[in-house]
């Protein structure tokens, strides 16, 4: 890397939106997405011609879904592009609009995640596997939770807490795909998927849409948008998997890299976090990643859980939003969702499920294991 | 003579004591750095990035020990019938692998030795028994 994002002009988020994430059904993306760039919109009190760059992340719509729907919002000549990065499809939008306004090549961009629950489509690679067609998203994580228990001598029980927590947190969510509480009896009775995990500890994979505005101080004076509501981008990190040695998860291996260059960026230290959203599309995940984001020792996320020190008012808010378990995970959105939630607590709006005194916030996102992508952000309170 | 076939006898294949009588091979390849992978590609090597004469097949032992086990109680995919069990196995030859545990395996869990053998999993078109490879706790 030649230069940062931090090392570029300052680049703040200005305005956030969603469509709620939902069971699929017949309601067309283009509805979705609307609502969600409307909302953001509104929020940022700008009118869509202030929009001089748009980047639609999207997994599962097929070629060129966006123009379709923003050539609703009237027309601007704007440029667009798709991006397609698995779960952080969102994440990598999110990063290209803010590389471009810190850039200077834009004040104003938005980066908008839409999807629909369609057939995931991965081309042929050419090489053969012994039973690839056996080990689907949440057997790799019922592989990982075997690992992690065996390895640090946790439960099933104890792993099953993450549920307990991010439903509790999606409750209060009115975007969340799933909003209601569960006890660690539900979470642990319900249907079985692959090994210890349950259906409610696995992402309900749904639809939905979530987009925010990212400006520069330019954009902001142009537009007479509240610099205090403005929430800065101080850290930008994409990476992608390598080989690690054998025993050791790429998943983790991963993050704890891409965390490491963010927190460095930021000139921040895994202490100074106060909320994070993370991707736990499977309960064992997120012990994985507030270990490897350094928020305490391997092994040490389940006593951390306990403890309540990841609960909203407790040390660092993990997945206030109700995460990927809770609030859902529609794919393209999801990276998207995450940077208005932190956007929200970091503005001291996000209402039931604020944290208090949240000033500095962390998305982390990782795609099918080969990509991961972290954001930090910090609040001018 | 054998009536016996693999599903995939591109990437294993039967061991030197004939069709049933040993573990199978998988048919890897090692790099002229070093780095030995599962299963033989020429496209280039993942650690260094070599391709072409760097790359050279060899045959990896089946042995090795579980890193992780899980048993998939649902599956869309109505050619794998659930329920079954994953493993994920550290190769005594260096690559990590996942594949299916033989339904007569003795149960297991991290630590455990670990082999594999051919089974039979179907009737071919003309008669022949059609045998795949499962891996199965080591005596």
């Amino acid at each position: 890397m030649v230069r940062t994002l931090s090392d570029l002009r300052p680049v703040y988020v200005v305005g956030v939106g969603w469509h709620r994430y939902q069971n699929p059904s017949e309601t067309p993306y283009v509805s979705l997405g609307l609502a969600a760039i409307r909302e953001a919109l509104t929020d940022a009190k700008i009118e869509w011609p202030a929009v001089e760059s748009s980047y639609v992340a999207t997994a599962l719509l097929g070629m060129a879904a966006g123009r379709p729907m923003l050539r609703h919002l009237g027309t601007t000549g704007a440029p667009l592009v798709h991006i397609e990065n698995a779960s952080a499809s969102g994440s990598t939008a999110f990063r290209q609009a803010c590389i471009e306004v810190a850039g200077g090549i834009s004040d104003v961009a938005l980066a908008v995640g839409v999807d629909k629950r369609n057939p995931v489509q991965r081309s042929n690679t050419g090489i053969d596997h012994l039973a690839d067609d056996a080990i689907v998203p949440f057997t790799h994580f019922a592989l990982l939770t075997n690992e992690y228990a065996a390895r640090y001598n946790a439960s099933v029980e104890d792993i099953a807490l993450v549920a307990v927590k991010n439903h509790r947190n999606g409750a209060k969510n009115p975007n969340a795909q799933r909003q209601q509480e569960r006890t660690l009896q539900e979470v642990l009775g319900g249907k079985k998927v692959s090994g210890a995990l349950t259906s409610l500890q696995c992402t309900p994979i749904g639809e939905g849409a979530a987009a925010v505005i990212v400006a520069s101080d330019e954009g902001i004076r142009r537009y007479g948008i509240n610099p205090d509501r403005a929430i800065r981008v101080t850290a930008s990190v994409g990476r992608s998997e390598r080989i690690y040695p054998p025993g050791v998860g790429f998943d983790a291996a991963l993050t704890r890299e891409t965390a490491e260059l963010a927190l460095a960026e930021a000139k921040r230290q895994p202490k100074d976090l106060d909320v994070i959203e993370l991707h736990d599309a499977f309960t064992v995940e997120e012990l994985h990643y507030i270990e490897s984001i350094g928020l305490c020792p391997e092994g040490d996320g389940v006593q951390m859980l306990k403890d309540g020190a990841l609960d909203i008012g407790g040390r660092c808010a993990i997945n206030p939003s109700g995460g990927l378990i809770a609030m859902g995970h529609p794919i393209g959105p999801t990276g998207i969702g995450q940077i208005g939630e932190i956007t929200k607590q970091l503005r001291g709006e996000a209402g039931e499920r604020q944290h208090p005194h949240a000033r500095v916030g962390m998305a982390h996102m990782v795609g099918v294991g080969a990509v991961c992508y972290v954001h930090i952000m910090e609040g001018r309170r | 003579m054998s009536t016996d076939k693999l599903l995939k006898s591109n990437i294993y294949s039967f061991g030197s004591g004939g069709p049933r009588g040993s573990a199978p091979v998988l048919l890897g390849g090692q790099c002229r750095c070093g780095y030995v992978f599962f299963p033989m590609q020429a496209y280039g090597c993942e650690q260094c990035g070599n391709h072409g004469d760097a790359l050279t097949p060899c045959e990896l032992s089946t042995g090795g020990t579980l890193l992780a086990e899980a048993v998939v109680h649902l599956h869309a995919d109505k050619n794998r019938p659930a329920p079954f069990t994953i493993v994920k196995v550290a190769l005594d030859d260096g690559p990590v692998v996942r594949s299916v545990l033989a339904e007569d395996s003795a149960a297991v869990s991290p630590g455990q030795r670990m082999t594999a053998r051919l089974v039979p999993v179907r009737s071919g078109e003309s008669g022949e028994t059609v045998l795949d490879l499962r891996f199965t706790a080591a005596i």
